[in-house]
């Protein structure tokens, strides 16, 4: 009788135990939330940094910058990969985060995130003009809105090995398109290493392929948001790459994911990729010798003079609607971030540079041996990339020397026009990339696959513009 | 008292003991079915959860998309092509363990392993085993002069490029994709198999039936319910999967080589941010298979009638 558990008896124990494990978390949380309710807590959605010096730096940043503000600040970092569909989770569920970073536009979060006119306005009179890119990768103007606020960016170099292109006779690297197809195809063909430009379902592809089109004086859309994809200078980018694809490159550039450049480079395979800095940086941990032999180019120059890059990474933090109590804390937690971005510069080993460059520099102990005379962040930059601090030993001085004027050659997705969501949706679907592999795999002509581009670019802004959150008329 | 009464009663019991079950049905797979069916006929984005309704506009926006339609080819061919090599090797393995052996119960436990261990680590595995520069494949076919050299059977490039070409990209996502689901239809199988009473096949042997004989007029017939439900079970997995494709190819190579309707529903919707097109291409699965499964359940009930 008494070993025997009657039905009642399992069902009152069982019913209990679920009703306990259910609302036990909830109690425990809120008797933690009532004795804290006094002090506020700033919450930070942070993506895992490629560089993880970045992030063990940031987040004792944070923990002081809450100690002298009296917050609790709480940085969550997750893989880039999971931040947009966690954001978008926590705009449905209308809580989450205060503070979110992107290291893209989030430009179709817009409707569910404050507009930060004001900060971007108090920013501007604290630390000077913003660069343009920067602002055009978070400012609607159509809507007119500041929809995020952006901090910094990464340059896009390209990256090649100086003892390959020595010995095609270009030691200083290649500084047109037209270089990159000769001299590539030469070092291919007589030194068997390939060229690194990517043409894959990935964003390094969807940069380089930006590039291209840029420097061929086209693009997807004109300044007014108008769809220009489909014009002759398109369809010659796409028969240059084609060209490019035949000569210097082979099919494993249509398998390519994000690390798939670097790791080619490292792995001393490639003469040239277009990446920033990181790939570099790398070998410099893991391949000592490889890192010896890379240097930099800016963007190089199409057929009729313009050079662009595509801006790498662009960090841009947003504050969602829910979280308009905060707002005033996670405004000015990102005006002290902009006061101390030296500090991000140097941790991120060069990674990031700043939007505004001309804030000051702060006094005291800075972490770094301090830049004599550097008064602004513009300083510190020209001073770090023309001797880097990071350099081995015995490594050439100035190899980061070219890239000290790349705001003046890179570019916002969506150049010349805003990046906007629809843009967005074109980069993240790589519209562009599988325009160039048609043509290259020899399954459409340039001429068809730019028409097949230019009418799935049209699509998708007639949709966004219906959502009403892009300019221009379709 | 009244309520102990009640708890005593089965047809009162019967129905509360279910009743979790249902409400974790209705929450975690009803609710998202009916959100995915208002969302796919709505204007909703990722980053706006305010919507209207929009009617069919979203599905005719799919159909005429080349991409959805390339997306759904691709559907169709992973599974078809999936499916059968499952069943065909399903049949072979589960043959192969019914039989005694030394050590049969390591050989179940390591033909188990695919389906138990995580699929992200697998096709991570996969992923250097068919990487375009370092895969160790490509370097046995160099080592014994099948790749790499102009009289090489696979021609003289050094590498096969698995994942670069459109063809053996989507041949690699099948295989590794049948890796992972053979398991479970072999083990499915094996216990048809077993379930055959062993004097029918006894009998069949006395009168002279030879295997083909006994395989084709007697336990495939008698299995016939168990290949229908492995194939329900594999053509959903397969179906509605994008772990392999997405791991490896994320769609690619260009231009969507092995794109499918579950990684092109993630792509709108998460890096797009349209989720109203993403739940129209997800959707799109629901009365596909609706149909497969009713199909199959009413042959596999026939059969068993029969």
């Amino acid at each position: 009788m008494t070993g025997r558990i009657s039905r009642r008896r399992f069902l009152r124990t069982t019913g209990m135990g679920t009703v306990g494990l259910a609302l036990g978390p909830a109690i425990l949380t809120s008797g933690c939330t009532k004795k804290k309710a006094a002090r506020r807590t700033l919450r930070l959605l942070q993506w895992s940094h490629f560089v993880p010096r970045y992030d063990k730096w940031f987040d004792p940043y944070c923990k002081k910058w809450g100690e002298e503000h009296n917050v609790d600040v709480i940085v969550d970092h997750i893989s880039l990969s999971d931040l947009r569909s966690t954001f978008a989770s926590e705009v449905a569920a209308g809580r989450g985060h205060d503070l979110i970073e992107f290291i893209d536009p989030p430009s179709d979060f817009e409707p569910s995130v404050l507009d930060l006119s004001d900060l971007n306005q108090e920013a501007v009179k604290r630390f000077g003009a913003q660069l343009p890119a920067t602002t055009k990768s978070s400012y609607n103007p159509f809507t007119k809105k500041y929809y995020g606020f952006c901090h910094g960016w990464t340059i896009d170099p390209g990256d090649y090995r100086k003892s390959l292109w020595e010995k095609v006779g270009m030691p200083d690297g290649p500084r047109t398109w037209e270089d990159l197809l000769v001299y590539s195809a030469r070092i291919k063909s007589q030194l068997g290493v390939q060229n690194g430009i990517g043409i894959s379902q990935e964003l390094d592809s969807n940069m380089a392929e930006r590039a291209l089109l840029w420097s061929f004086d086209t693009g997807t859309q004109d300044e007014g948001e108008q769809v220009i994809l489909d014009n002759p200078k398109t369809v010659e980018a796409v028969k240059y790459m084609t060209e490019l694809y035949q000569k210097t490159l082979t099919p494993e550039v249509f398998s390519w994911n994000p690390a798939s450049n670097n790791q080619l480079l490292i792995a001393g395979k490639a003469s040239y990729i277009l990446n920033s800095i990181s790939a570099y940086r790398s070998a410099q941990k893991d391949v000592p010798e490889i890192a010896k032999d890379v240097f930099f180019t800016p963007a190089l120059k199409g057929p009729r003079g313009s050079g662009w890059a595509c801006q790498h990474v662009i960090y841009v933090s947003v504050i969602p609607t829910f979280a308009k109590a905060n707002a005033d804390l996670a405004k000015q937690f990102l005006l002290d971030l902009c006061a101390n971005y030296d500090r991000a510069m140097w941790e991120s080993e060069l990674y990031a540079s700043p939007s505004f460059f001309n804030a000051p520099v702060p006094e005291g102990d800075r972490g770094y041996t301090r830049v004599e005379g550097a008064k602004i962040l513009r300083d510190v930059f020209n001073a770090w990339f023309a001797n880097d601090p990071y350099a081995l030993p015995g490594e050439a001085k100035g190899k980061l020397l070219p890239l000290q004027d790349a705001e003046k050659w890179s570019a916002n997705v969506g150049h010349p026009g805003p990046a906007s969501p629809a843009e967005g949706e074109i980069f993240g679907t790589f519209v562009l990339p599988n325009m160039f592999a048609r043509v290259a795999q020899g399954k459409q002509s340039a001429e068809e696959s730019v028409k097949q581009a230019a009418a799935e670019c049209r699509k998708i802004f007639d949709k966004w513009r219906a959502q009403g959150l892009v300019g221009g008329k379709g | 008292m009244k309520t102990k009464r009640l708890l005593d009663r089965d047809e009162v019991l019967g129905p509360l003991c279910l009743l979790p079950v249902v409400i974790y049905m209705a929450l975690f797979i009803g609710f998202p079915f009916v959100m995915s069916f208002v969302y796919s006929i709505s204007n909703v984005t990722i980053g706006n959860p305010h919507y209207r309704i929009v009617g069919l506009q979203n599905f005719i926006a799919i159909v005429e998309d080349p991409v959805f339609r390339k997306s759904l080819v691709n559907t169709c061919i992973f599974t078809f092509v999936s499916i059968s090599i499952v069943i065909v090797l399903g049949h072979i393995l589960a043959e192969l363990l019914r039989r005694e052996f030394r050590g049969k119960w390591v050989v179940r436990f390591l033909v188990m392993l695919p389906w138990t261990a995580p699929i992200a680590l697998g096709a991570i595995g996969f992923l250097w085993f068919l990487d375009s520069v370092f895969s160790p494949i490509d370097w046995l076919l160099r080592t014994w002069g099948l790749l790499g050299s102009p009289d090489s059977l696979f021609g003289a490039q050094s590498n096969l490029y698995w994942l670069g070409r459109p063809e053996l990209a989507m041949t690699s996502v099948i295989l590794v994709h049948v890796w992972r689901i053979l398991p479970l239809a072999a083990v499915i199988l094996l216990a048809g198999m077993n379930a055959i009473p062993r004097e029918i096949i006894e009998a069949a042997q006395v009168d002279g039936a030879g295997y083909f004989r006994r395989l084709f007029h007697i336990i495939l017939p008698l299995l016939f319910p168990v290949i229908g439900v492995t194939i329900l079970f594999a053509t959903f997995f397969t179906f509605t999967d994008m772990t392999v494709v997405w791991i490896l190819t994320k769609g690619g190579p260009p231009p969507n080589s092995t794109q499918v309707l579950a990684s092109l529903a993630f792509l709108k919707g998460i890096a797009g941010g349209d989720l109203a097109q993403a739940a129209a291409v997800a959707l799109f699965f629901f009365p596909v298979l609706a149909g497969i499964a009713a199909i199959v359940l009413r042959l596999v009930k026939k059969a068993v009638v029969t």
